[in-house]
């Protein structure tokens, strides 16, 4: 309970923060906002001219991106903290943290709220969800919704976990964000379309690699039930929630040893 | 058993020696290679509750690496220490709860938020009772003078009113046990004395126990009882102030204004180390002579119109113990 009330006061600051620079965040919060809507036209684009992906309608083909957005914007909005950490190491703050009496995760992933990412990818992620939700045949019952928020939550872990492991990088002073970058948007930009469309080696790698397949595809599938989900073991469509726990959980134990080796050898920025 | 208990430690930080490139680093992660570098070298010392210590050396001699392991930041590589019977790293959510750090080269406050907000947050982060936070804040504000910029963003803050919020903010829960890693860097005399008051207050209101690294000399003479020196992670000194100035300092400057331009002023006991026409400047040990019987002897034979008796100044002796001039003697430190 406790940990609730400081997680509010933290992201209370966050948005302080935020309204100090009104102006500027605004305009970050158009800019992500219009980047990543063009990413939607220019995908609206392709898909009508070019594309045609077998048995998939465009207005399935965006609920199955909407997946995307929502749990980027989930994940910001949870973990952003995860995402800044090598910041957190090189400025010292993490040492900060460990001269108070709190969970140093805990204190990671609270002081960090990064609003104009989380409403930028957020917004994006509602508009496409609005005009593709009611138009997919889905039957929203209560089961249906709690599924989605759930599926949501667990794309939003795993994608903090791949984060999270390049956040342990640092521990041992070594940077790997823009190797991360290009693993995790390109991973991403792939996830954009159903994975039965590429080749078996991209399939593995999106599932068992980088597992973007159960941020958008297997839960996009749990409600679609298109005919592609016979190329893959159905049980997946259920299991982006597990993917997620036991993904961090993995990720969490080699973090706790970038913290051990961290306290044994020191900063060396200072 | 003292309230805190620093045994035999040592911290050796491994450096790592690093191939270029991505895959060099991933082969220095899997397949490290590295040197030893020893920081802290096998310190010993206990402090008790109440004690305010002074902990000084020359740049690199493994004071800020001391803090970090006390405040629970480092785990050491060997030795023990213990703080009110918890170890700092294995019980670092129960030790730093009774903790307070300052930094004087880190920042703790929202950078673009006022003061007052970052006040706030601590509230909850150490759970402070309302009453007490406010009171503190209250008195704190009195002391170190911050209400006239505790509702600016700190981002404007000169470093004098930064550092003082900064110290503000590390006591608002209470501390037991303070360590300040140079808090007065920078800073001007005003805003140094201002903060060595406040120190000094709230050791003795609170009976705080304090651990205060610092390059100025006059910090540790205002608000320590005592100093520890070190050098090259080993401990070279333990003791008071007055101590180290009483053994090390054992010669004073008698400046003598004479009345007129006297040539080789001959006296047994007096050395001539400056004279500017009138006016010069004789060192001699306090032990050997007398001040009056000096006195007495110059105005016997030359004409006087002013004279003065300094002591040695902390600075110079300190800076020839570093240097290798003065070298202490064991039953002084205190190394058994
Ligand atoms: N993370 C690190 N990795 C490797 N060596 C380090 C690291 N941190 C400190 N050192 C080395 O350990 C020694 C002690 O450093 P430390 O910061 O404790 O000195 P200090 O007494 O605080 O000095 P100063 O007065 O300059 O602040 C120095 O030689 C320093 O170069
Ligand atoms: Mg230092």
């Amino acid at each position: 309970m406790n940990l609730f009330i400081i997680f509010y006061q933290y992201s209370k600051l966050s948005l302080k923060t935020m309204l100090e620079y009104k102006f500027d965040r605004t305009f970050i919060t158009l800019a992500i906002f219009f980047r990543e809507m063009i990413s939607v036209v220019v995908m609206f684009l392709i898909l009508t001219r070019f594309l045609h992906i077998k048995d998939w309608q465009l207005f399935e083909l965006f609920f199955l991106y909407s997946f995307l957005f929502l749990s980027y914007s989930l994940f910001i909005f949870l973990f952003a903290g995860i995402r800044d950490f090598d910041h957190m190491i090189h400025s010292g703050e993490f040492d900060r943290f460990l001269t108070r009496p709190l969970g140093l995760m805990f204190q990671i992933v609270a002081s960090r709220v990064d609003y104009p990412a989380t409403l930028g990818h957020g917004i994006v992620g509602i508009i496409l969800f609005m005009f593709t939700a009611s138009n997919v045949g889905i039957d929203w019952n209560i089961q249906n919704i709690i599924y989605y928020i759930i599926a949501l939550i667990g794309g939003a872990i795993i994608q903090a976990s791949i984060f999270m492991i390049s956040a342990s990088f640092s521990f041992w002073t070594i940077r790997v964000e823009n190797l991360r970058n290009l693993i995790f948007f390109n991973s991403r930009r792939i996830a954009g379309y159903p994975i039965s469309f590429y080749p078996s080696i991209i399939q593995k790698i999106l599932i068992f690699v980088i597992p973007f397949a159960f941020v958008n595809y297997f839960p996009a599938q749990y409600y679609l039930g298109k005919e592609d989900i016979e190329l893959f073991w159905g049980g997946y469509m259920y299991l982006t929630p597990f993917v997620g726990i036991i993904m961090f959980f993995i990720v969490y134990l080699f973090w706790k040893m970038g913290v051990r080796s961290y306290s044994s050898s020191g900063n060396s920025m200072y | 058993m003292a309230f805190i208990e620093v045994h035999d430690l040592v911290k050796e930080y491994k450096v790592n020696i690093r191939n270029k490139g991505l895959i060099g680093s991933i082969k220095s992660l899997l397949i490290p290679e590295y040197t030893m570098k020893s920081a802290v070298d096998g310190i010993n010392f206990t402090i008790e509750e109440g004690e305010t210590v002074g902990f000084i050396g020359p740049n690199g001699a493994g004071k800020s690496t001391t803090v970090k392991m006390l405040t629970g930041i480092l785990v050491p590589t060997s030795g023990s220490i213990t703080i009110g019977g918890l170890s700092p790293y294995k019980d670092r959510k129960l030790n730093t709860a009774k903790l307070g750090v300052v930094f004087g080269q880190r920042s703790q406050l929202w950078w673009d938020l006022p003061v007052i907000d970052t006040f706030d947050l601590l509230k909850y982060i150490y759970k402070i009772p309302e009453n007490i936070h406010k009171s503190n804040i209250e008195h704190f504000s009195e002391i170190l003078g911050l209400d006239e910029f505790i509702k600016q963003p700190v981002r404007q803050l000169s470093l004098g009113q930064r550092m003082r919020a900064e110290i503000a903010a590390s006591l608002l829960h209470n501390p037991e046990i303070i360590f300040f890693d140079e808090p007065t860097i920078g800073l001007d005399v005003v805003a140094k004395e201002k903060i060595r008051e406040f120190v000094k207050f709230i050791n003795k209101e609170r009976n705080t126990t304090m651990l205060f690294t610092t390059h100025d000399m006059v910090d540790i003479e205002k608000t320590c009882d005592r100093m520890i020196i070190i050098d090259h992670g080993k401990k070279i000194y333990d003791g008071t102030v007055e101590e180290i100035k009483d053994t090390y300092g054992g010669n004073r400057i008698l400046s003598v204004e004479f009345g007129q331009n006297y040539e080789n002023i001959l006296m047994s006991g007096l050395e001539l180390i400056e004279e500017k026409g009138n006016k010069k400047h004789f060192k001699f040990a306090k032990d050997d002579f007398q001040v009056s019987y000096l006195i007495q002897k110059l105005s016997q034979q030359y004409e006087i119109l002013d004279i003065t008796v300094q002591e040695p100044e902390i600075d110079g002796i300190i800076r020839e113990i570093y240097q290798g001039g003065i070298k202490l003697n064991e039953s002084l430190s205190g190394v058994c």
